[in-house]
């Protein structure tokens, strides 16, 4: 095989260092859905999915700013 | 003081409110525990002026605010866990007061019960299969001497190790994904996460997660890793074990 990219096979465990796109992978597309009564009167299930797409924008944004953590 | 609701984390099974000392809510408010019929809510206090419905709106765009946000609610979620059977609610879940949060934990009561049982002495595995990207530039450094029917030979070896890079890949991940579910009760594919959220340029050919029973975590990460040995053209990155936030879904 004439493949040589780098590999590299991590395992990471714990709350402290999960990034955000980590953290919203679980916190986004699953948990438990339970119409609240605030959340409910907007898009409902498809809010989060919504915004994401706004948030993608900001985080480009975010990541132009100089001295920011890039996630 | 304007307006206030609860903001609901999880609903668990076999929670002590003395579980959750020295964990705070949003904003450091203190946790509290909505009881009903066996079953508890993790609650605390938000005002209604940053987690209403116009206010929700703008502060989902703002990405400072859902980190933090998210930061806490993963926080108490671990925390639950670690000492109950817990279904992790999804983000910025909003009811209007404690009779509302009973409410509605009573009118899901079956759905509830099935997924503390299927989560109960279990964790999730997050697996991700990346691969590098390989830069055009074999084809941008060939020497202008070059002629044009090497050339165009050149660029039909490259396309062809790309596509031979992209099968090793889709195999790469078919077997590191039957590896981790034979050491699974459960498992569920997730979307590829953008490379513009995650910041990375490798292309995600595999995110999945694994439901791994509480006494099979170590038998599950040796396998992959051992399986992860045999493709060392990509990069396999396997995380856990976290709340089981992804077999929490209702229905």
């Amino acid at each position: 095989m004439t493949v040589t990219a780098s590999t590299e096979t991590t395992v990471s465990t714990g709350a402290s260092q999960v990034s955000l796109v980590d953290l919203l992978d679980r916190l986004l597309g699953t948990g438990v859905v339970l119409a609240g009564d605030v959340v409910i009167s907007l898009a409902g299930v498809d809010l989060v999915e919504i915004r994401l797409n706004a948030l993608l924008t900001s985080v480009r944004a975010d990541m132009a700013r100089p001295g920011r953590r890039t996630p | 003081m304007s307006a206030t609701a609860r903001y609901v984390f999880a609903v668990a099974r076999g929670l002590r409110a003395e579980d959750l000392t020295g964990t705070a809510g949003l904003h450091g408010a203190p946790l509290r525990v909505v009881e009903q019929g066996g079953l508890s809510a993790v609650v605390c206090d938000v005002d209604l002026a940053e987690f209403g419905e116009q206010p929700l709106i703008d502060n989902l765009e703002d990405l400072t605010w859902v980190e933090r946000t998210a930061r806490t609610h993963n926080e108490v979620v671990w925390r639950v866990a670690g000492c109950a059977t817990c279904a992790p609610l999804r983000l910025v879940t909003v009811c209007s007061d404690d009779d509302s949060v009973r409410a509605k934990v009573d009118a899901l009561r079956a759905d509830l019960d099935e997924v503390l049982d299927r989560v109960e002495g279990r964790q999730e595995w997050s697996l991700k299969v990346l691969v590098p990207r390989r830069p055009a530039e074999e084809l941008a450094t060939a020497p202008s001497t070059m002629s044009g029917t090497d050339y165009l030979r050149r660029k039909r070896e490259a396309a062809e190790q790309r596509r031979g890079q992209g099968e090793d890949a889709a195999r790469a991940a078919h077997e590191l994904d039957e590896v981790a579910r034979a050491h699974a009760v459960a498992s569920r594919r997730l979307a590829p996460q953008d490379p513009r959220l995650s910041g990375r340029s490798e292309a995600m050919v595999l995110n999945a997660a694994y439901l791994v029973q509480a006494d099979a975590h170590e038998p599950f990460r040796t396998a992959v890793l051992t399986a992860s040995e045999r493709h060392r053209d990509v990069s396999v990155e396997l995380d856990g074990p976290w709340p089981p936030y992804s077999f929490a879904v209702l229905g």
